[in-house]
């Protein structure tokens, strides 16, 4: 005879940890699919992290290159102190509501300056990636252009156990971006919008119809002070300032790729790396105001770029088991 | 150290292997974010399929269970549930791994008009671009795991198939086909009026409302891909298998995912396998309905405690498979 086991308890509800699913509360609760088991829930917000540890490369990109980036409109480049200087960044997210996972991001200063001549400063994100599925979903429903990948971070070794660092991120069999070397706690410059209360994150949203009819773009704004009901003050990354380490561009080993799959390589240029900051961070994600918005129609006609059943460099690569 | 490199070129481009660069191109022709680098681009549309093989197992559960998971306004069918895996072997994703659960059910259109399909509840695929594709213009419930599922042996005679997420096996079955029928069939299956159902929630940036829509999937061929169902199965294909052929089955539900629990003691009536191609083509949307938040439902919202992590926030730092 076979073994066939179903085990039909709910052992997890022995504490009030998790959240009934949503089929079973108020539909006011119900976020994102599928109400019987949602990627994430309710039980990611308030969204807050502790002890993340960010590891901030400085470069320095050409304008041209950072306006190719953000698009125009409704963004345009931050043209005043620093402006050149771009965050290329990986995180080690230790302790957050939606679990541990792996980041990576780059950061330019934008502005958008709507109709009305309101003008909003922030950090701009044209690349994300993590290693979570749940995380990426729950950045994309504010805009965050997240994809997965694979990435390594590792701080090791040397007099202060910390000393030497070493970074890399992959994606369908290609090196996107690798870094490696030690501290020498050199002082390096922030990009602009370092420490600024009045600057906070710009996202690019887009919503497609299921019939593919229209794509909307929402260009989404966080602040980086913190609604009240929050109860903290001043910036939402709290950093823990006795744990920051530097290297100048000099103790920095680095490469960086284009793949069929990801632009990113080509697209960042860099005239130079100035430098590394890493730091300690407690964190809180608000949600996003919406501070632009267009769509785009297109033609029932519309067919897309592939032809049928007939597969190209992008479609073939090692197949994934999965995470 | 301070050796530095960065490669710009884009062979692929030049040689016309990869669709022009979203930066490069009319807004109309990127279908999600971010848009400097999508994560699924146009060069899936149309979405086409080849040599797939689908393992479905055919399940029955208790009626009870099944309609607690499925919410308004769809209503369950019958008890007789699709319990598969597929190893995508072309598609204009790549190739991956999937697994899902499909509930034969029905749902009355805002119109009145009633349409048929098998209900995903339950999605699981090994990497990202299909995970997002799928969910973000579609609907489907897609979560990222680890999935194996194989045929071996002899003529191919033995399956054997597992399912892990974020440390928990929640599903996994092995056996022998002895190609004799199955008791039992799903009630959607090779029916070209049934076709399937997803629902959809998308959640404003600011979480002040979430458009919750049911999308419909139609069976038959759109006009331009000529006539007949969009699964073109290979009928030599074909293997069977018994529940009693079914020699080791294991199902539980986990803090992260909760379909086993959820399902409860279901009873495995056998395996139906097949290769086949496949084209998914736009979805309609059957029914919609927008839920708004007014400031006094946010704290149902709030779940958790800042800075306190409960079970489902620790589990072992996830690493993307795809390096």
């Amino acid at each position: 005879m076979p073994s066939h086991l179903n085990v039909d308890t709910k052992y997890w509800t022995l504490t009030d940890e998790i959240p009934n699913p949503p089929v079973e509360r108020d539909i006011k609760t119900w976020i994102i699919g599928n109400p019987s088991d949602p990627l994430w829930d309710i039980d990611v917000l308030p969204l807050t992290y502790t002890n993340s540890r960010w590891s901030a490369f400085v470069v320095d990109v050409p304008g041209d290159a950072r306006q190719r980036l953000c698009p125009n409109p409704p963004l345009t480049i931050w043209d005043g102190e620093d402006a050149e200087l771009v965050e290329y960044w990986y995180v080690n997210h230790l302790n957050t509501m939606l679990g541990p996972y792996l980041e990576f991001g780059v950061t330019i200063s934008a502005t958008h300056t709507d109709s009305k001549g309101n003008t909003w400063k922030a950090g701009y994100y044209p690349y994300m990636y993590l290693t979570s599925d749940s995380a990426v979903d729950a950045g994309r429903v504010l805009g965050f252009p997240k994809k997965m990948a694979y990435i390594r971070v590792t701080e090791h070794g040397g007099e202060k156990g910390d000393d030497y660092f070493g970074y890399s991120m992959t994606r369908n069999g290609y090196l996107l971006t690798a870094q490696q070397g030690k501290y020498d706690d050199a002082p390096v410059k922030p990009p602009y919008f370092y420490g600024k209360t009045d600057w906070g994150k710009f996202n690019m949203k887009v919503i497609t119809r299921p019939d593919v009819a229209s794509s909307e773009w929402q260009l989404t704004y966080l602040p980086s002070k913190l609604p009240p009901a929050f109860n903290v003050e001043g910036h939402r990354f709290q950093i823990k300032n006795e744990l920051t380490r530097t290297a100048s561009g000099d103790a920095i080993d680095w490469f960086a790729q284009a793949t069929p799959f990801d632009n990113m390589g080509a697209e960042v240029k860099v005239n130079e790396v100035k430098g590394l900051i890493s730091f300690t961070f407690d964190l809180i994600i608000p949600p996003a105001e919406v501070v632009w918005s267009e769509t785009y129609e297109r033609p029932a006609s519309y067919r897309g770029y592939a032809t049928p059943y007939q597969y190209g460099l992008r479609q073939q690569f090692p197949i994934h088991q999965g995470a | 150290m301070g050796k530095q490199a960065n490669e710009y070129s884009y062979p692929w481009l030049e040689e016309g292997e990869v669709p022009p660069l979203p930066l490069d191109r009319d807004r109309i022709h990127i279908i999600s974010q971010g848009v400097a680098d999508p994560v699924f681009d146009y060069d899936i549309v149309p979405l086409t399929y080849t040599e797939s093989r689908w393992m479905a197992f055919v399940v029955e559960a208790d009626e009870a269970n099944l309609k607690a998971v499925i919410p308004d306004p769809v209503e369950l069918h019958d008890p007789i549930l699709e319990f598969w895996y597929v190893i995508h072997r072309n598609t204009m994703l790549g190739p991956y791994m999937e697994f899902g659960v499909t509930a034969s059910s029905t749902v009355k259109g805002s119109d009145g008009q009633v349409w048929k399909g098998g209900y995903y509840p339950y999605m699981y695929l090994s990497n990202d671009s299909p995970i997002f594709a799928g969910r973000e213009p579609f609907g489907f419930p897609k979560k990222a795991a680890y999935i194996a599922a194989f045929e071996h042996g002899t003529n191919d005679n033995y399956f054997n198939m597992t399912m892990e997420r974020r440390g928990y096996v929640f599903h996994s079955a092995n056996g022998r086909y002895s190609d004799k029928p199955t008791p039992h069939k799903p009630t959607f299956y090779g029916k070209t009026d049934w076709g399937r159902l997803n629902y959809r929630i998308t959640t404003h940036p600011s979480v002040s409302n979430s458009i919750h829509q049911v999308t419909y999937l139609g069976s038959e061929l759109p006009p331009q891909f000529g006539t007949g169902h969009r699964f073109q199965l290979d009928p030599s294909s074909v293997r069977t298998a018994t529940g009693e052929d079914v020699r080791a089955w294991y199902l539980a539900g986990t803090p992260f995912d909760f379909m086993g629990g959820s399902l409860g003691n279901v009873t495995c009536h056998g395996l139906i396998s097949f290769t086949f191609n496949l084209i998914i083509p736009p979805a309609s949307i059957v029914w919609e309905k927008t839920v708004e938040r007014a400031e006094s439902d946010f704290g149902d919202l709030l779940y958790s405690t800042p800075y306190k992590y409960t079970m489902r926030h620790r589990f072992m730092t996830p690493y993307y498979p795809g390096a």
